[in-house]
Parts: C-alpha cells; structure tokens; sequence
C-alpha cells in the first residue's frame, strides 16, 4: 500500500523532520552543551527574551551549528 | 595617694602623680588652680577605669575647692579625645575616704551619676543615657553594631566584706543594633530589666536572679524573627569561667510555659549540659515562627501546621543528649509534595545512648489526590535508627502495610530494609479517586524486598492490578524521592490478557473487540510522567473475536496515526461500523520526548522508508492500518490522544 | 550533519538518524517534568527575588546558590521571609542541577553541571546585581 496523500498530511501533522547526524556517547562532562542548557534556562527562569518559548522552541533554535 | 599642700590664692600647679581608686585610676595628674579657685583645669595624662585607658583628660573646673583632702569640683567641663563635644560634670572626691560622686551630663550622652559613698558602696543612676553616646565612649568597636538608645535606671552595688550586693534595674527606651550584612538587627525595642545578684566573701560566684520583659520593638536574629511580648524569669550562678542557669522561664505568644536551666562554658562558649522544656506551643503560630526557619526554611511557604506540641530537649558536652515531643491533634500540611497528616497524637521519646520508643496515632491524611485513614505509628528508636514492626495505612478499601521496617540516618539520609504489602484496593474507588474514567478491578502488591538508600526506596516483588479481565503486573519497582519535586519512579510492566473492548469503552475510543498483551520494560516516570520506556504491544494468543469500528479507526486517524499513515480504503468501507482484523501490534520506544514507533513487526531501525503494519486486516471486511512516521512528539501524541478521548468525536479525514 | 562540540572527549562515534523534533544532538536532556517543574517555580519566585538582586541584598553565590548579601534595606519583619525564599530558591536550584544530571543520565555530572550553572549566572547577571567571584562580592 502506497502513501496517500491524507497519510502525508497526517505526517506532516505529526511535524516529522529527518535529519541525519551523528550521536556521540560521552564519558566525559559535555561543557558546551552544560551551558547552553543553563542558557535556556536561564532564560526562562530571568526571562531574559521576549519571547519566552517553550523549550521545545528554544531547542530548535539553538541547534543549528 | 594623693597628698595635697596649702590651698593657694594665686595660680599655682600640682603635680599629684597617682590616684587610685578601686573604680578607676589616673596617671600623670596634673592640677592648674586660677585665682580664687576659678578656672581650674585637672589634667591626667591617664584615666584607666574598668579595663579601657583614655588619654589626655582634662578636666576644667569653674570653681574647684581643695580642702581637708577633698576635691570639689563645679559647673566642670569635662574632656576626653574621641568622646565629642566636652560634657557637663560636677566632681567631688575624697581618696582619703574612698567616697567620690561624679554627675556627668552631656547633650548626646544624657546624665550618669556616680555616687561612691566608700569603696564597699557605690550607686551610679543613669538619666536617659544615649547608648549610641555611651557605647562610642566606652566601646567604638560596638558602633559598627550601630547600637543605639536610651537607657534608664540604678546600678547599686554594697559590700560588707563577707557579702557583695549588687542590684541593676532599669528600662531600655527605642533600643536597636544592627549587623553590618543585615542579618541581626533589633529596632524600636523597649525592655524592662531587674537583675540582683550578690556573691560570697570567697570569690565563689555571683548568685543571681533576672526578671526582664520586652515590651515594644522587633528584632531579626537569623533565622528567627522575633516580635516584643516576651518575659524572662532566671536565676542562676556566674562565675568567671562558667553561667550557670538554675531555672529560667520565658513566657512567649503561643506557648503555654518554657522553662530552661543549664550550664554555659564561657571560655569555650558551649553548652555544657541543659534542658528545655516547652508546653503546649501552639503549632500554628510556633512552626512559622520558630520550627520551619530553624529546619527547613525553604519550605516555609509551603507548609503549614496544627495543633499543641510539648518538647523536651537535653543538651550534654555541647550535644542534643535527649529530646521528648508530644503531639496533641497535630496536623501538618505540605502543599509541594501535596502531603497533609492529621491529627496526630502521641509521644516520641529520643535518647542519644538508650532504646526508646515512638508511638504515635495519625488520625487521617491526604497524599495528592488519595486519602489516607488512621493508622498508628509504634517505633523502637535507638541511637540513629528506627525499627517498626508494622505500620498498616488504610487507602480507600485497602490497604498499605509496611512491615519490619528497620532503617538508619546518617549524614547522607535515611536507609535500610523491609517489606510492603498493598491489600487489595478496588480499581473503582482508586481510579474515581485520581480522576480517571472508572474500572473495575483490584489493585495489590508484594513486595517482600524493600531497600531503602539515601532518596531511594527500591521493591522487590510485584504490584499486581487486575483490570480489564486481564492483569498488569509491575516489577523492579525503584522510587526515587518520592516527595520531592522530581520524584522518579522505574518499573517493569507486564501486561497479559487485556480486554480491549472495555478499555476502548472506558476510554470513549470507539470499540475494539479482543485481547492484548503489552512489555513496558524500563519505564521511568518523573511527576507520575513516562519519560523513558520501551513498550510493545501484540494482540494475545488465542481464538476470540477481532473487530475493530469505524470509529475507533476514525480515532486512530486523528491520533495522526502513530507514525502517521493510516491507510484507509475510503469509498465504500466508510459504510461499515466495524471490521475484522487478524492482528494488532505496536511498540513505541520513548527517550527525551520522542516515541521510536514498530508496528506488528517490531522496531525494524534500519526500516526508514516503508510503513509498518500496525493492524493486519481479515475477515470481512478487512483493513490495514499502516504506520509510516516511526518518530513522533510524544507529548504531541499524548495531547492528540486527550482530544480524542475529550471530544469522542472523530474529526473528519480528508 | 550537526558538528558536536570538539571540546569533548569522544570514546565512540555511533551513527544514527534522527528526527529534529524534540531534541538536537549536542543538546543536554532539560524537557523533563521535573525540570519544567522547577524552572517554573523559580520563574515564579523570580519575581520576588529580582527585587533584591537589584538592591544588594541578595546577591548570586559563586557555588551556583543565591545568597543575603546586605539584609539591611529590607524591614525586619520580612528578613525572615527572604530567608525563606533563599532557601527555597536554593533548594530549587540544587534539585534542578541534580535533575539535570539524572535527566541525560549522568547522575556523577551534578557538580559540574553546578559548576557551569554558577558561572552563567554570575556572566549574565544584569548590571546593578551583586555577584560573588574569588575576591567577594562586586557589583555589575
């Protein structure tokens, strides 16, 4: 069975981006992303930008390197 | 001693050399006489009294008679570097007799007046003595302290040579002080004090005896904040190295009667042995005021108490030795972990070096949204451990039993080992409870292994809930703080047999008929929130009907299929209420936010194109549903799932 | 291709793909309950406590705490409530480091994750605001 094209609206509901990347397992602190997170939070904790997004949206911001 | 020649008429100088006095010594003094005994101007190079030196006093007489031994001093002008502006003073003494009197005035200072009628008698009074004036004289250290006011009353001091007596009484007007970072601080305070004390021949102490009463002002000495009303009753015996206090009372808003004594090293500062004993403090006003900033201030505005607590406390070699609590219709409320207890009656006996016990009667209680029935608390407390044989705590119609608990407290928290029991409780009352849709069912645990660490509790055994004409069973139970703001909990989920035509039904999502079974291994919930597990669901083995209605597919649909694509034939099997399906097979592996979709096949991972069958189709008619999406947002998914159950409507597919 | 951050010390590279949707590789774990949660309530409380930043009473501790710098412009009775939000704040921020740490996995990460909490909060500290460094305290 094929992919209709109601099935492509429901995926593109569902919001699905593929990416391809890498994933790598640490043993040691990650430092720069320690920060950026604390940089998130901060964020949201002093509300420090306008637009106080949820997480979701700060994440997708801040990931493109 | 001081010798003096014949008064002079005309300007003349002395020098004395020394005076001496039990009070106080001058060095150096020097006495300038004008005419007719105006204008006279004393000198001393040193003025040492009560263990602090001031240096180049002078002291100006307008008139000064020298006479028969004794000085007189009038209308003088007294001067000391560092103490401002000169002050008034009126001075007679006479060394001969020990007698001296000193009436001292000064703008700022207010008026002190010395009266030292031999050196076995003394009285000095103080009139509206500015203690802002009064501490930069005596004490420039205590101004950063920025002490400050007024001060009234008599200090009288008597010797006979076997005895001392010695009696303070006075009252402290607007008084306050105040820490350079803020954190003790007194203002506006007004306090009444009398202290007599008097000592033996043999330097064998001061027996003494206090009353004061603070009667207007505030005070924050951290962490306690602490408003006027308070009396104090002592007695006790102070010696150079050692205050030692026989009783004390202080009467306090909110407690029936506090009654203190004890013993205080004064070299080492430490308590040396006490006791304290509060009765009947009022909770509500106490555990805001004293218990909560004392224990655990960052829960001060999340908790709240009830009720009288009586304590006894024992303080040995500068340790708590022993503590004594009673609890009378107690009640404790904490709104962050949604933990109410009450009421609570009974003692708790703690000894540092013995076995004691805790026996306490909970009358009710309330953990989130589960009420909790009475149950009794009997523990055998020895040093930093606790063993209880039984704690049995109703829920609903069940109930949680805890047995041979035995745990330990040390500097990281508590651990240890017992056993729980759930006795059943029925799904009916548990689910109306916390809100869900009815089922029916019982919910009940064994769990014979029970370790406890430092936030942890750990279960082994199982807790079984036999719903939906089938049974769910969850293992490896771990919870990890669980009254905190991330409480954890981990389990294994083993599901067999569940009906799905009565969890569809319960759930409002359309009708499936048959049965699944579901593995939910690695479950982790943080909040009572899955955030973490891997779960697989496959229609159970065994011959029974397996239909599946347009709604429930229509459902489905909306979810946004889980994956995404919902292969529908539409055209002419939209006519049918309901189809057959051979059968149903999901997984989702859940990890930061993401749920990891399989289908009947399983989590295929190098499968990246292709859909995965979800429902296999048979019967008349068929219908596939394919899943396409293998990643989806789950909380996306969970709130696509909570407006499908809401509206129970299906929207329409396009 | 997302680049990792090269700081770190890799010990095994393991391809994958993945969706962009919740999460970015290099990112830490912090969309949990627990860390919504916390960050909530200490956004709440921040209202109360930007105040204080801004008068020099309470100041941000070098250990990744806040902390009563000079209590003394706040009136006696309310000492002991900025006690209290101190320490809940404190308590927060400590359960958030924690949390963070057990979130990605690493429990043994909870210092450094403090660690690097502390300093971002002294760096982004608006001007005005009392920050503790080696030296003390110095103001923005």
């Amino acid at each position: 069975m094929s992919m209709s094209t109601k099935s492509a609206v429901i995926a593109v509901l569902v919001g699905a981006t593929w990416l391809t990347g890498c994933v790598t397992i640490n043993i040691y602190f990650p430092a720069a992303a320690a920060e950026k997170a604390a940089d998130r939070i901060i964020d949201e904790v002093w509300q420090l930008r306008d637009d106080a997004s949820p997480i979701n949206g700060a994440q997708k911001e801040g990931e493109a390197k | 001693m001081l010798a003096l020649g014949a008064t002079a008429g005309t300007q003349l100088q002395l020098d004395l050399g020394r005076l001496d006095h039990p009070a106080f010594s001058l060095e150096n003094l020097r006495v300038e006489l004008g005419e007719e005994g105006r204008a006279s101007l004393v000198t001393a190079g040193r003025l040492s009294a009560d263990g602090r030196v001031f240096d180049n006093v002078r002291l100006e007489c307008a008139r000064l008679h020298l006479a028969a031994g004794e000085l007189d001093c009038r209308d003088g002008r007294l001067t000391v570097p560092g103490w401002g502006a000169p002050a008034n003073i009126e001075l007679r003494l006479n060394p001969a007799r020990g007698s001296a009197s000193i009436k001292l005035r000064g703008a700022e200072l207010g008026a002190v007046s010395v009266d030292l009628t031999s050196p076995a008698r003394a009285t000095v009074s103080f009139t509206d003595l500015s203690l802002a004036a009064a501490s930069a004289m005596l004490a420039p250290a205590a101004g950063d302290w920025g002490v400050s006011g007024r001060f009234n009353g008599r200090l009288v001091y008597r010797s006979d040579g076997a005895r001392s007596d010695l009696s303070l009484t006075g009252k402290l007007q607007d008084g306050a002080f105040a820490s350079a970072d803020g954190l003790n601080a007194a203002e506006h305070v007004d306090l009444d004090i009398d202290v007599v004390a008097h000592a033996g021949a043999r330097g064998q102490g001061w027996k003494w005896r206090a009353e004061s009463a603070w009667t207007h002002g505030e005070a924050y000495l951290h962490p306690l904040y602490l408003t006027s009303g308070a009396r104090l009753s002592a007695s006790g015996l102070l010696t150079a190295s050692r205050l030692d206090l026989d009783h004390a009372s202080l009467s306090l808003a909110g407690v029936r009667a506090i009654e203190a004594s004890g013993s205080l090293d004064l070299v080492r500062r430490h308590v040396l042995r006490g006791g304290l004993a509060v009765a009947e403090a009022e909770l509500e006003q106490i555990g805001p005021r004293y218990i909560l900033p004392l224990l655990a201030p960052e829960r001060a505005a999340s908790t709240s108490f009830s009720g009288k607590l009586s304590a006894g406390i024992m303080i040995d070699g500068g340790q708590i030795s022993g503590l004594d609590l009673a609890f009378d219709r107690a009640g404790f409320s904490q709104t962050t972990s949604d933990l109410d207890f009450g009421p609570v009656d009974g003692t708790v006996a703690w000894r540092s070096d013995a076995v004691t016990t805790a026996a306490l009667a909970i009358g009710a209680g309330r953990w989130q949204k589960l009420t909790l029935g009475a149950f009794a608390v009997n523990a055998r407390l020895s040093g930093h451990s606790v063993d209880v044989d039984r704690i049995a705590i109703p829920v609903l119609d069940g109930k949680l039993v805890l047995t041979d608990l035995a745990l330990r407290r040390d500097r990281e928290g508590w651990s240890g080992s017992g056993a729980a029991v759930i006795e059943p409780i029925s799904m009916r009352l548990l689910t109306t409870a916390v809100g869900l849709p009815p089922m029916s069912g019982v919910l009940a645990a064994s769990m014979p292994g029970m370790r406890v660490r430092p936030g942890e509790v750990a279960l082994d055994g199982a807790l079984v809930i036999s719903v939906f004409d089938g049974y769910l069973q969850a293992t490896h139970l771990k919870v990890i703080e669980p009254l905190g703001v991330a409480a954890r909990l981990y389990a294994d989920v083993e599901a067999r047999r569940i009906d799905l035509a009565q969890l569809t039904e319960t759930f409002s999502f359309g009708s499936v008929s048959g049965f699944v079974d579901a593995d939910v291994l690695g479950l982790e919930l943080v909040r009572w929130r899955p955030v973490r597990f891997d779960a697989r669901v496959l229609s159970s083995p065994g011959a029974y009907r397996r239909r599946i209605s347009q709604r429930a597919v229509q459902n489905i649909g909306a979810l946004g299929g889980p994956g995404a694509a919902l292969a529908l034939q539409r055209g002419f099997l939209q006519f049918f209420e309901s189809f057959g399906y051979r059968e149903i097979g999901l997984s989702c592996k859940l990890a930061r936010g993401v749920c990891r979709m399989g289908g009947l096949q399983g989590d295929n991972e190098t499968d990246t194109g292709r859909g995965f069958p979800i429902i296999q189709g048979g019967g008349i008619p068929a219908l596939n549903v394919i899943g396409y999406n293998r990643r989806v947002d789950w909380e996306e998914l969970l709130a696509r799932l909570q407006r499908v159950i809401e509206s129970n409507a299906a929207p329409v597919i396009q | 291709m997302t680049i990792l951050n090269t700081l770190r010390v890799a010990v095994g590279v393991l391809c994958l793909s993945l969706a962009g949707l919740a999460f970015a590789q290099g990112n830490l774990e912090i969309n949990t309950p627990a860390i919504s949660a916390l960050q909530q309530a200490m956004q709440q409380r921040h209202a109360q406590l930007a105040p204080m930043y801004g008068s020099g009473a309470v100041g941000l501790a070098r250990d990744g705490t806040v902390a009563v710098r000079d209590a003394s412009s706040v009136p006696l009775a309310q000492r002991g409530q900025l006690n209290a939000l101190i320490a809940a704040e404190n308590a927060d921020r400590a359960a958030l480091y924690r949390e963070i740490a057990r979130a990605n996995g690493h429990p043994e990460w909870e210092a450094e994750v403090r660690t690097t909490f502390a300093k971002r909060w002294v760096e982004r500290a608006q001007s005005g605001w009392w920050v503790q460094g080696a030296g003390g305290w110095t103001r923005k």
